[in-house]
C-alpha cells in the first residue's frame, strides 16, 4: 500500500476537462460522482456531454453508493512506468456500479492478488492527487 | 448485465445488398515483405519503402501505375508524408487509424474505390522499426502517456497503472470466468503458432515450445504469460491491388478480394460492455454474406494474435467455433497445418514478426497461399482465405475474405 501513497507524479495529476472537473473534485472530497440520465434513467462513467444510452443531454450529477461489482480483473506484474514500477504486483479491476449503466475502471491497492475474484462485491475508496483531486480505488466489501 | 454505452453488443445485423450496378472485380496482384524481423539500420520510411518496391515488383507494376495509396502510421498525416517520399502523387487517398486491424480497414475502402471506379491501383503500405526505436516496452507502459495529457478515456486508465496487455488480460479473465476458458487452452494457441513460425526463416522465434513453456513463462498481466504476447519486432509490408482485366496482364494468377467489412464496439477496455465479444460479430458475418461462404469454406485464417485472447475471442465470434469453445476448438489443435483451421502460417504475431501494426502482413500471407506460394507452410488446394485485423484493445475489427475465384 505504501508505493500507493507520497507524492503523486506529475503526470498521473488528473488534468480535468470543463466536462469531467466534478469526478476528479468528487473523489478528492471522497464521493463518487457520476453522471445519471433523466429522460432514460441509466448512468455512466465517465462524463459525457451525452447520454451513452439513449442520446439524450439530460445529464444530472449524483453521488453514486459507491458499492458494485468485479466485472472482470488484471493482475498487472509489469509496467516499466514509475511510480507503478515499484507498486507491481497491482489489481486493476472494471467494476459495474450497483448503480445501473456506469462501469469504473479502477486500482484495488490494498488487495492481495489472489484475493480477488469476478463478481466480488467492492465499495469504492478515495485517495488524494493534489489539493483540488483525488482518485478513486475498489477495496473488497 | 451491465452497460456502458449505447452500442452495447456489436451491430450483427447482416446489412450486406447486392449492387445496383455493375462493379468491377478487384484483386491483390502484388505482395511484399520488408527486411526483418530485426533491422536496427533502418527507419520506418525505409521499411515501407522497401516493402513497397518488392510489392510492385512482385505485381509487375511500376510507381506511375499506382493512383491510389493507404496507410497508418502513429502520427497525423502519415500517408501524406509516405506518398511524398515515395514520388507519389496519388488522387484517391486513404488513412483509416484505427489500430492493427487499419489494414483491414483500408483493404475495405480500397475494394470499394477499385469496384465503383474511384481509382485504378491501389498500395496500402506500412513499416515500422518499432523493436529498434522504442526496444520491447509496448504494453507495459513503454507505449503510455508519460508526460503526455492523455485524452478521453484514457486519462482515467493511465493512472490505474493499467497496460494494453492488462487491457486484453482483463477480456480473457471475463472470458474464463464465463465459458470455464483455460490458461493451457490459450496456450496452446502460442504453441501451434511457434510451430509454424518453425518453418519461416524470418521468423523472430522458432524454437519449439510446449503448453508448459508458456505457462511457466513470466506472468505480465494476469492471466497472460509472456509467450501470449505478441513479439516485438521491425518490419515493413505493402500490398496491391486493382481490377481484374488489368490483374488478368500481370504475373501472378490473380488473387480476388470477396468481401469486406469492419466495425467497432469501444475505444478503451472500460467501455467494452462485454469482453466476451467483440465487433468481429459484426464484421464477420458481414464480409462472409458478401463472399458468399461460410465459415466451414474458409481453408486458411490470417488472424492479428495479438495476444493468445484475441484469436480465441475472434474465432467464436467468426464463427469456427461456437461462443464458449474457443477454448476447446484451439486445444484440439485446429490451428496447425494439417488441422480444420490452419492459422498464421507464417508463425504469426505470436512468434515471427509483430511491428507495431500486424494487419498487413496478414493480407500478405492469406495472398501468398491462396497463390501457392507458402513452401513448406503451404495449405494444399487453398482456395479461400480470411484475414483479419483487431486494433486497439480490442476495439476495432476488421474482416476480408480473399479467394482464387470471383465472386
Amino acid at each position: 500500500m505504501n508505493a500507493w501513497l507520497g507524492e503523486t507524479p506529475k503526470y498521473l495529476v488528473p488534468n480535468p476537462t470543463p466536462e469531467d472537473r466534478e469526478f476528479w473534485a468528487g473523489a478528492r472530497r471522497g464521493e463518487l460522482r457520476i453522471q445519471r440520465c433523466t429522460t432514460c434513467g441509466e448512468h455512466q462513467h465517465y462524463a459525457r456531454m451525452l447520454c451513452s444510452h439513449c442520446g439524450a443531454q439530460t445529464l444530472e450529477w449524483v453521488t453514486a453508493s459507491g458499492l458494485g461489482t468485479v466485472y472482470s480483473f488484471t493482475v498487472i506484474r509489469q509496467n516499466g512506468v514509475p511510480p507503478f514500477d515499484e507498486r507491481v504486483p497491482f489489481v486493476v479491476a472494471s467494476v459495474d456500479l450497483d448503480e445501473h449503466g456506469a462501469r469504473v475502471l479502477a486500482a484495488m491497492p490494498g488487495v492481495e492478488p489472489g484475493a480477488v475474484a469476478v463478481g466480488m462485491r467492492v465499495r469504492a475508496t478515495f485517495r488524494p492527487a493534489s489539493e483540488e483531486f483525488g482518485f478513486v480505488d475498489f477495496e473488497p466489501v | 448485465m451491465s452497460r456502458t454505452g449505447a452500442g452495447v453488443r456489436p451491430d450483427t445485423r447482416v446489412s450486406y445488398r447486392p449492387p445496383l450496378v455493375t462493379r468491377r472485380n478487384v484483386c491483390v496482384v502484388g505482395v511484399g515483405l520488408s527486411d526483418g524481423p530485426v533491422t536496427p539500420d533502418m527507419t520506418g520510411l525505409m521499411l515501407e519503402a522497401q516493402a513497397f518496391r518488392r510489392a510492385l515488383d512482385d505485381a509487375g507494376l511500376a510507381p506511375r501505375d499506382v493512383d491510389g495509396l493507404a496507410s497508418a502510421g502513429y502520427g497525423g498525416m502519415h500517408e501524406v508524408m509516405l506518398a511524398e517520399y515515395l514520388g507519389l502523387r496519388p488522387r484517391w487517398l486513404e488513412s483509416t487509424s484505427c489500430g492493427g486491424s487499419s489494414f483491414e480497414f483500408h483493404t475495405l475502402h480500397a475494394f470499394r474505390a477499385i469496384e465503383a471506379g474511384d481509382a485504378d491501383t491501389i498500395a496500402v503500405v506500412y513499416g515500422n522499426n518499432q523493436l529498434s526505436a522504442s526496444g520491447r516496452t509496448l504494453g507495459t507502459g513503454g507505449g503510455g502517456g508519460r508526460g503526455f495529457a492523455m485524452p478521453l478515456p484514457m486519462a482515467y486508465e493511465f493512472p490505474t497503472g493499467l497496460t494494453l496487455v492488462g487491457a486484453y488480460a482483463m477480456a480473457a479473465q471475463r472470458h474464463m470466468h464465463e465459458y470455464g476458458t483455460t490458461p493451457e487452452q490459450l496456450a496452446s494457441i502460442a504453441v501451434q503458432m511457434r510451430e509454424h513460425a518453425a518453418r519461416n526463416p524470418s521468423a523472430m522465434y522458432r524454437d519449439p515450445i510446449t503448453v508448459d513453456d508458456v505457462l511457466s513463462s513470466k506472468l505480465v498481466a494476469d492471466p497472460l504469460h509472456k509467450l501470449d504476447c505478441c513479439v516485438i519486432s521491425d518490419g515493413g509490408c505493402a500490398i496491391v491491388l486493382t481490377t481484374e482485366d488489368r490483374a488478368r496482364d500481370l504475373p501472378h494468377r490473380p488473387v480476388y478480394v470477396r468481401g469486406a467489412a469492419g466495425a467497432t464496439t469501444h475505444h478503451s477496455i472500460q467501455g467494452m460492455a462485454d469482453m466476451t465479444t467483440t465487433a468481429a460479430a459484426s464484421s464477420g458475418p458481414k464480409a462472409f454474406a458478401e463472399a458468399g461462404i461460410v465459415p466451414a469454406d474458409v481453408d486458411m485464417f490470417a488472424m492479428y494474435d495479438s495476444f493468445t485472447y484475441t484469436v480465441l475471442v475472434v474465432l467464436e465470434d467468426l464463427g469456427f467455433a461456437p461462443k464458449g469453445e474457443g477454448g476447446a476448438f484451439v486445444a484440439d489443435g485446429n490451428l496447425r497445418l494439417g488441422g480444420a483451421l490452419p492459422t498464421n502460417t507464417d508463425g504469426g504475431g505470436l512468434s515471427a514478426t509483430h511491428p507495431g501494426m500486424r494487419g498487413l502482413f496478414l493480407l500478405c500471407e492469406a495472398t501468398r497461399q491462396l497463390r501457392g506460394e507458402a513452401g513448406d507452410s503451404q495449405v494444399a488446394g487453398a482456395e479461400i482465405a480470411v484475414a483479419h485485423g483487431s486494433g486497439g484493445w480490442l476495439s476495432t475489427q476488421g474482416t476480408v475474405v480473399l479467394a482464387t475465384e470471383p465472386r
